[in-house]
Formats: C-alpha cells, sequence, structure tokens
C-alpha cells in the first residue's frame, strides 16, 4: 500500500509537471501571440500613416502593400524568443524592422516587395550590412544570428560570422 | 554669403535638421535609420541648416514647408562627414541642405539599399531626438 501510494505520488508528480509545462507553454504563446499581434497591428498603422506618396512632405513613395505582406510574412516566422521590432517607413516604399538596444547597437532590416533583403547593423564600433533571400517561411540563418547578436547580450554569432 | 546670410560651405560644427514626418521615425530612445535614408528621385537626403536657435525658429522653418511633422534630428555637419557623406548647401529655399554622396548602385539595389542603411544608422546613432 505504501509503495502503491508512492507511486501514484511519483505519477501525481509527473503529471503536475506536465500541467505546469503546458500552463507555461500556453503563457508563453500567449505571450508570444499577444506580441506579434501587437506588432501586426504597428506595422498595419505604420501602412496606413504612410499610404500616400509623399507622406515625408517630398517625393517618397507610398508604403508598399507587398512591402507590408512581406513583412508581416517575416514577423511570423521569427523564432519564439526574438523579440518583436520596432518599425519605419523608408522613402522607397519599403517597412524598415529595427532591433534598438542603444544608440550603438541595433540591427536593422528592410523589407520590399522583393524576397531580397538589406539589412545593417551596429555593435559599438562594428559594423557591416548585408543581402540574404528570405523564402517566406524561415528567417535566413545569417540574419537571424545577427539579430540575436544584438538583442542577446554576449551573444557573439554575428561577430563570429 | 547665401541669401539666408549663411555661408556657403556648411561648416563641420554646423547642426542640421531632418524633420520627422512620420512618428514611426523615431523612438522614445532615438532617431530611426531609415529616416536618414535619402530620396530615391534626389539622391540625397533633405536637412536645414540650424543654427543653434530656440526650437520655436526651427518648427517655424518646417511649418513653412512641411504639411506636418513631430520633431527633428539634429546632426552635426562633422558626424555626417565622418561616414564619407557630404553635406552642402542647396537652396532655396533659405537654409536648406542635402547629405549627398549616398552609394548608388544601379544593377544591384538590395546591395545598395544595405550599404545606404549602415550609414543612415551611423547618422541615427549620432542624432539628437528634438520632438515638438
Amino acid at each position: 500500500m505504501a509503495g502503491g501510494g508512492s507511486a501514484t505520488s511519483s505519477e501525481a508528480r509527473a503529471v503536475h509537471r506536465a500541467a505546469s509545462e503546458v500552463v507555461k507553454s500556453a503563457e508563453r504563446s500567449q505571450a508570444l501571440f499577444g506580441e506579434k499581434a501587437d506588432a501586426l497591428s504597428q506595422l498595419a498603422a505604420l501602412a496606413t500613416e504612410c499610404a500616400e506618396q509623399g507622406w515625408d512632405g517630398e517625393n517618397a513613395t507610398a508604403i508598399d502593400s507587398n512591402a507590408v505582406l512581406m513583412a508581416e510574412r517575416f514577423l511570423r516566422a521569427l523564432p519564439d524568443g526574438i523579440p518583436m521590432p520596432e518599425f519605419a517607413p523608408e522613402p522607397d516604399g519599403s517597412v524598415s524592422l529595427d532591433w534598438i538596444q542603444s544608440r550603438s547597437r541595433l540591427f536593422s532590416l528592410s523589407v520590399s516587395h522583393s524576397n531580397r533583403l538589406a539589412y545593417a547593423w551596429l555593435d559599438g564600433t562594428d559594423k557591416g550590412h548585408g543581402v540574404a533571400r528570405f523564402d517566406g517561411q524561415s528567417v535566413p540563418p545569417l540574419m537571424l544570428e545577427g539579430i540575436k547578436s544584438i538583442v542577446r547580450p554576449g551573444y557573439a554569432g554575428l561577430r563570429a560570422a | 554669403m547665401l541669401a539666408s546670410g549663411l555661408p556657403e560651405i556648411v561648416g563641420d560644427d554646423e547642426d542640421l535638421a531632418r524633420f520627422l514626418t512620420s512618428s514611426n521615425q523615431f523612438s522614445s530612445l532615438m532617431v530611426k535609420p531609415a529616416a536618414f535614408l535619402p530620396s530615391v528621385r534626389d539622391r540625397e537626403t533633405s536637412v536645414f541648416r540650424h543654427g543653434g536657435e530656440p526650437p520655436e525658429a526651427l518648427w517655424a522653418i518646417g511649418e513653412a514647408h512641411l504639411p506636418r511633422f513631430h520633431g527633428a534630428a539634429i546632426i552635426k555637419a562633422h558626424d555626417c562627414r565622418a561616414t564619407l557623406l557630404d553635406v552642402v548647401t542647396d537652396e532655396p529655399p533659405q537654409r536648406h541642405g542635402a547629405i549627398m554622396g549616398w552609394p548608388w548602385l544601379d544593377n544591384d539595389p538590395m546591395e545598395q539599399k544595405a550599404q545606404q542603411k549602415e550609414l543612415a544608422a551611423q547618422l541615427a546613432s549620432k542624432a539628437a531626438l528634438l520632438r515638438r
């Protein structure tokens, strides 16, 4: 009886642990969904604000609806644990996705109608730029390393690359 | 001397104001790099030479030329030149100037954009945000 009780307790603890993991996972998903939903709302607001040619008071191109769609795909492709970027309009109708940790530590990515993405980063005195192809499903590995190296202090992915 | 009374050469210590026409061009932390990207048509970034006057004087310039703006990015001419971009006068209108010398690669627009973004990020890192 004592042994059975012990087994039950063990099972109960395992179930409790599993349930806790499910709850934690659900909370993470909820938080993540909330973050992505907020980011998508901000992207939509930017597209509305800059929907007219000349939104900059000069001759800027209206934000390209295909660029917005591509940016949405990119957001959805971001793996768990990567914070959502901020957005900015670009004069050629592209959307800039920015991860800004400080003035000298940032990663900026340009999304247009094209599946090729231009990006640049500053990391202290280090800086650079690149172009990567986005298949609409997964973030290009080198680009992901670059974003991680900016948003995660101590991560040396981009510098090592 | 120009009609504005300013010298024809933009001095290294001069402040340049880049008006921010979208609320998405800045965060609570800083001006975002995209705010400095050049116009596709002119291949330059439009700025106004700002002599350290009170902000109200700067806002008056903005109101005269723009339908709406949220503030300005202020950057020294020497910070632009440190990136190997140049700053030149471009009057009229009075006090107008331009950041020039952006990379332009007609055969590879994405590499061109990447190079421009790196420079714009450097400018943004040096710019002060002045909110209206």
